[in-house]
């Protein structure tokens, strides 16, 4: 065996590698290439697109029609209130969303992460909303929060008090729709977190508990601390996804101006009034928003590694 | 108890002057830490139950009462829903399978209307199962090219891939709108495939599973002959099948709940998707609740059943995106 092995010199292998290298490269990059045009036709094209139509008067039918520069955005920062509704309904949704899914995906981890009989089908229970769609969930708690025969009223006046206009009063709509995009959305971090749980060794709790530490003090001390990456990535993903809400406001609340968010704002531009170049330019400004947001919160976590 | 603690023990309550007295004070300290465990055990117990109860209610009681009465009329679901009892839920009284064929637009009265859900599900899963396929050809092909072929600078194009990922999607839709229609595909079936067809999240994914398998591997097949096609097809394919599984799992739940996109892509309605179609259907003026319920048990009952048979590969598909992110 040994005498093989020194029959076969690395010098061969290397020149094996030479003589073929060209051709392996070219080979190599027939597997890499499909799928690099898709992320620049369908991924960055689009967002230099997105800079370019922003500059003009773009519409379907006949194209770019007239430069205008930077007018879009001078309208969308000092013209348009309803930008800045917009925005603001936006970020309401957003600072309603990610600390209450943090905060509910922790309490509900800290439960299901348990072994017991039946855990199983809990954990199931809470990530089914998760992967049915958007559109479903929307529509389902759309009939269930109805003021007139929906199950929820029912069962408020079963109880004797008065019914709630949940989608139907321009007070109510935004936390209903917070509430609801939690409902669907929490499960995703409940296992996260549970498989970050999983990963903290017994050997910490048993240490805490001899130290004296109570529940909350072994929640605190412990596991947070170690959910530390956990945390930033449910927060990041959560407050990007929250960013760019639409489904539950086209479904529910299309006649509500307080609850009409950004993308769906963009939307409405775009597809239904057909000011391209317009919607574009509310585009770019969201997408650097995010770009910014998603940069700073890279860095935090890059920061945490050390 | 050794000699040592029961004379602890004596020291600490005064006087146990007998033995036979001993022996009853050990036995109803004993009896006292067993109804302080048992005790313990059974309001934990309680609580774990109180919360399973909580927990089935918010979470399964909209899908029960939406199973449940898509096999009432309209006119029922209203009737039942007040008071809330088991009624409301479950349809004990009544079997109405109509809801079902209307919404499948099978009867001519019900495609009249407008109602054809058989041809958005067909669209669906035609649409879904392309993407898969596609997604499993070249998603695997670039993880493949990253995660184990040898080409000098390759970090750069890899960059490039993970740099796709900070794209947000909704926000660039006007955009994506623009370039799709370029290139002619709006209005027709593949708009709801092409700009899917890899993706950087799965590439990466991907990269995760091929790069845990032995290069030895391939250096085998390299001995026996193999190119590098051939290494991924015969080594590198059938060695990481639980995680295209998960992969294509992921991707086909995606394409099946994706809304946005088809809904400005294409506005032909014989080429709306189901998640397009149901929406159309709630969002008129009057709509028929007992054909919304059938309506959305028919689209979401694919993915649900999915991932009830495939939970393994769901939460790893999460974990993989949480814990390696």
């Amino acid at each position: 065996m040994a005498t093989t092995a020194g029959n076969l010199p690395a010098p061969r292998k290397q020149r094996w590698w030479q003589k073929y290298r060209n051709q392996y490269i070219l080979f190599a990059f027939v597997f890499v290439l499909p799928a690099l045009i898709n992320f620049a036709v369908f991924r960055y094209y689009p967002m230099f697109w997105a800079f370019r139509t922003s500059l003009w008067d773009y519409s379907l039918m006949r194209g770019f029609t007239e430069f205008v520069g930077i007018d879009h955005y001078v309208r969308a920062f000092t013209g348009d209130p309803r930008f800045w509704e917009s925005m603001r309904a936006t970020l309401y949704y957003v600072s309603g969303k990610v600390p209450l899914t943090i905060i509910l995906a922790l309490l509900l981890a800290s439960f299901a992460n348990q072994e017991r009989r039946g855990m199983g089908v809990m954990r199931a229970l809470i990530f089914v909303p998760v992967v049915t769609s958007f559109v479903v969930v929307a529509i389902v708690w759309g009939m269930v929060l109805n003021y007139n025969v929906g199950l929820m009223n029912a069962a408020i006046q079963s109880l004797g008090l008065p019914r709630i206009e949940f989608l139907t009063s321009p007070e109510n709509v935004m936390p209903t729709i917070i509430g609801i995009s939690l409902w669907k959305d929490v499960g995703y971090s409940v296992i996260i977190f549970v498989a970050g749980m999983r990963g903290i060794s017994q050997e910490f709790y048993d240490a805490a508990t001899v130290d004296g530490a109570n529940v909350w003090q072994r929640f605190r001390y412990v596991t947070l601390p170690m959910l530390r990456r956990h945390l930033m990535f449910v927060s990041v993903i959560s407050t990007l996804g929250a960013f760019q809400v639409f489904v539950p406001v086209y479904t529910l609340a299309s006649q509500q101006r307080v609850a009409q968010v950004i993308v769906f704002y963009i939307y409405r531009l775009g597809f239904i009034f057909g000011e391209m170049g317009y919607a574009s330019a509310l585009s770019v400004i969201l997408l650097v928003l995010l770009l910014l947001l998603s940069v700073v919160q890279i860095r935090i976590l890059r920061s945490d590694d050390v | 108890m050794t000699s040592r603690e029961d004379q602890k023990l004596s020291s600490i309550s005064n006087a146990p002057t007998t033995a036979d007295e001993l022996v009853r004070q050990r036995a109803e300290r004993a009896r006292r830490e067993h109804l302080r465990a048992l005790t313990r055990r059974w309001t934990g117990n309680i609580l774990t139950w109180i919360l399973y109860v909580v927990i089935a209610v918010v979470f399964a009681s909209p899908l029960i009462w939406v199973i449940g009465n898509s096999f009432r009329s309209s006119q029922t679901i209203w009737e039942n829903v007040f008071p809330v009892t088991l009624l409301t839920f479950f349809p004990f009284d009544e079997f109405f399978f109509d809801n079902y064929i209307e919404a499948l637009g099978l009867t001519p009265a019900a495609q009249a209307m407008g109602f054809g859900m058989a041809r958005s599900l067909g669209i669906s899963l035609a649409s879904a199962i392309t993407v898969v396929v596609l997604s499993l050809i070249f998603n695997t092909g670039a993880a493949y090219f990253f995660a184990r072929l040898r080409v000098p600078r390759k970090n750069i194009l890899l960059i490039y891939v993970i740099t796709t990922m900070m794209i947000p999607q909704q926000v660039i839709i006007v955009p994506l709108f623009l370039v799709v229609n370029q290139l002619g595909l709006i209005n027709t079936f593949w708009a709801l495939v092409v700009p899917w067809y890899a993706s950087p999240f799965i590439v990466f994914a991907l990269i995760g599973f091929f790069a845990e398998l032995p290069y030895e591997l391939d250096e085998a097949a390299i001995v026996d002959g193999a190119n590098l096609f051939q290494i991924l097809t015969r080594v590198v394919v059938p060695n990481s099948i639980p995680g295209l599984i998960t992969v294509s799992i992921l991707e086909f739940q995606f394409i099946w709940n994706e809304f946005f996109w088809p809904l400005v892509a294409v506005s032909n309605k014989s080429l709306h998707p189901v998640q397009v179609a149901i929406a159309n259907q709630f969002t008129d003026r009057d709509p028929q609740w007992g054909r919304v319920f059938a309506a959305m048990v028919l689209a979401s009952a694919p993915v649900i059943i999915l991932f009830l048979f495939t939970q393994r590969y769901f939460y790893r598909s999460v974990a993989l995106s949480g814990v390696k992110g």
